[in-house]
């Protein structure tokens, strides 16, 4: 009876075993998402979207008189920069003060939420916590919103910033080469695309345009994206980070590895 | 009690086997250290494994032929640009001449009465008297000037005939190009349109069964089922197969059909539109033709014959004809001047022109739009496929476990791939 008993108890633990997990961890639950796009269609950031639009309708007109007016490249190039600092101060004047208030209410919420990241919705599948109707609320309740009195919890989600990865000179002269083929090879299948005389053909001649083109992109950029790649992940590891995503679709918090990645790369 | 214990370690081992069994069956330990409940999908890879993405990638090849085309060494304009600048080079052309005309007539009075004033001097020192009617009588030789310039305006009339003629052909082939080339594009666009009607059906049915399809191969890959249900259940998968496959069918035949209508009807407005358009170039080529006959027969009527008096001396009238040659040499060498000039204009307006009938008149405006149209269904289709994608990635991270599954992940030194799962489930689900 005793041995049944024994027997019946092992029996559950091993099948606990199979349907349980082998090594016990706890998943990571502090990932947060925004809807920006929602954030973004609330009526006080519209408005404010829609007095910077005819400030910028308004400050064209002025900025192609002045360029007209101006007599050298200096001239041209000092203009620009003046008209640039003025649409700067100005969207800092009316978005900046939606755009602190909604930055200060996504770091409550996720205080409040124990998150150590919130990215954007578009790139959650699943799971996640949705923290947008928060936010939206505490945006909208109008009173003051404080700022966090910690910054957010170190994050097993870490983000790179792809622009400043794309910048290096070496992706930098892979993309410019690119370019230059593209450019060449237009004009090659521009031509090709004359002697084409059935709607067949000139598929035909837009398809191995596609193809010569996506295959050089393979030549010349696939090899930098691996090894962008396999050095992100590298140093993601050493970081004990789980995934790296792109820095444009962080929200708030995440780890940030692109100067690491940068050095790793020039090494 | 030996056999007892026996059993109870035979049953043991049986537990411990099926339980290793299950463990290890495929199952990810999405709970693990190095997965911690996250997942992530390579969308860019899973997409070309989409039924869809054979579509894509000809939306992709058609937004490409476009641009190619557009690349080509011809400059696209619209008819109305093409008719618009026709006019201006030919008002050009007609102020040329009508230039090149009055400085050689005012060319011919200066010489002549030069010539004349000349003769009548001439006469005077020779002791003949009239000398100025002689003198006007000699000069009426320079008529002859005329003829033979009336002559070359004959000579040219013809060049122009030629010339016109060549041009309304062109202008009709270009015409044509154009038409035709619009009414393929239009059958082209609702073709295209046909065709997302039916990707969009395919993609409804395939997702609105898709849920009942995966109850019913889940039920089947279970190997204990009996062989009615078996059967049952393969045929219900048929059933639904064969529903999908006729209501795309009977969508397929319909579209087929309005599209054979519809490329009548089209071709039909193409050939009355070509019709109309030749007939309207053919005529203004007759009355430009018609127009400059007129105006060198009234130049040919207009010419007088030369006229020589029979009572001058032979040093005299040698004299006279030595004075007639040099103003006809410096006459002929200004006419030649202005000739040149307007050959010249007349030459560089007809590159013009020819170029601007050469040109290919696709029309950037139509080819804008086509561009824009294909642009949209790109977006939407990427839009659909991506939606798609992401739902089923959801139901299987759902499925699996996971706590969190996302996309666009550059490196992942953690979490779990799920890519290939989701590429066998998006090609199960439209197998």
């Amino acid at each position: 009876m005793k041995n049944r008993s024994l027997t019946a108890l092992i029996a559950l633990v091993a099948l606990a075993f199979a349907i349980v997990p082998s090594a016990i961890a706890s998943d990571l639950t502090d990932i947060g998402y925004l809807d920006q796009a929602q954030i973004g269609s609330m009526p006080e950031f519209v408005a404010a979207n829609q007095r910077l639009a005819a400030y910028r309708a308004q400050l064209d007109g002025q900025f192609a008189a002045a360029m007209k007016a101006a007599k050298s490249d200096a001239d041209r190039q000092n203009i620009e920069m003046q008209f640039q600092q003025r649409f700067s101060d100005k969207q800092k004047e009316l978005v900046g003060p939606f755009f602190t208030r909604a930055q200060l209410a996504i770091a409550q919420v996720m205080a409040k939420k124990n998150l150590s990241v919130v990215v954007d919705k578009r790139i959650v599948v699943y799971g996640g916590v949705d923290i947008t109707g928060d936010v939206q609320g505490l945006i909208k309740s109008g009173q003051a919103i404080a700022p966090p009195t910690a910054t957010p919890p170190p994050s097993e989600i870490g983000f790179v910033d792809n622009t400043a990865l794309d910048a290096s000179p070496k992706i930098k002269q892979a993309n410019d080469a690119l370019a230059a083929f593209a450019q060449d090879q237009r004009k090659i299948f521009a031509a090709k695309m004359t002697q084409a005389k059935t709607d067949a053909q000139k598929q035909q001649v837009a398809a191995d345009f596609n193809k010569t083109l996506g295959d050089k992109r393979d030549q010349l950029l696939k090899p930098l994206a691996d090894q962008v790649k396999s050095v992100t992940a590298g140093v993601a590891q050493q970081k004990k980070l789980l995934l790296v995503v792109d820095r444009a679709d962080i929200v708030f918090g995440g780890t940030d590895i692109t100067k690491d990645v940068q050095n790793a790369l020039g090494k | 009690m030996s056999k007892m214990r026996s059993v109870n370690s035979a049953g043991l081992l049986a537990c411990l086997a099926a339980a290793v069994l299950l463990h290890g069956c495929g199952r990810v330990d999405v709970n693990s250290p190095q997965i911690r409940g996250i997942a992530y999908v390579r969308i860019n890879d899973v997409v070309k494994h989409h039924p869809l993405y054979g579509q894509l990638s000809q939306i992709n090849d058609a937004i490409a032929a476009i641009d190619l085309e557009a690349a080509g060494p011809n400059v696209p304009r619209s008819a109305a640009e093409i008719a618009s600048q026709t006019k201006v080079l030919n008002a050009e052309l007609v102020a040329a001449q009508e230039r090149a005309n009055k400085t050689i007539a005012a060319a011919q009075a200066q010489y002549g009465a030069r010539e004349q004033q000349a003769i009548a001097a001439a006469l005077a020192a020779a002791g003949i008297s009239g000398g100025p009617q002689v003198g006007a009588q000699v000069n009426a030789q320079s008529a002859a000037q005329s003829r033979a310039a009336v002559q070359a305006a004959s000579s040219d009339f013809l060049a122009y005939e030629r010339s016109v003629v060549a041009q309304s052909n062109a202008a009709s082939n270009a015409i044509v190009q154009q038409l035709q080339r619009q009414a393929e594009q239009k059958i082209r666009g609702r073709a295209m349109e046909y065709q997302q009607d039916e990707t969009d059906l395919s993609l409804r049915l395939t997702q609105q069964d898709a849920a009942s399809r995966l109850s019913i191969k889940t039920r089947l890959n279970n190997l204990a089922l009996d062989a009615a249900t078996n059967k049952r259940l393969r045929d219900q998968l048929a059933a639904m197969d064969a529903s999908e496959a006729e209501q795309i069918n009977a969508l397929r035949q319909r579209d087929a059909k309005a599209l054979s209508a519809y490329q009548q009807q089209v071709r039909a407005q193409t050939d009355a539109q070509i019709h109309a358009q030749i007939g309207k170039i053919q005529a203004q080529t007759q009355a430009q033709i018609a127009a400059r006959r007129d105006q060198v027969g009234a130049q040919l009527r207009s010419a007088a014959p030369p006229s020589l008096p029979a009572n001058i001396p032979p040093a005299v009238r040698a004299q006279i004809a030595a004075i007639h040659r040099q103003y006809g040499q410096q006459f002929a060498a200004d006419a030649q001047k202005t000739v040149d000039t307007f050959n010249a204009t007349k030459a560089d307006l007809t590159n013009q022109f020819q170029a601007l009938h050469g040109a290919d008149v696709g029309a950037t405006g139509v080819a804008a739009a086509e561009l824009a149209t294909l642009q949209k269904r790109h977006d939407q289709l990427t839009g659909q496929m991506a939606d798609q994608l992401k739902t089923e990635a959801a139901r299987l991270a759902k499925q699996r476990g996971f706590s969190v599954a996302l996309v666009g992940v550059k490196a992942a030194p953690g979490g779990y791939d799920l890519t290939n799962d989701l590429i066998k489930d998006i090609e199960s689900l439209h197998e």
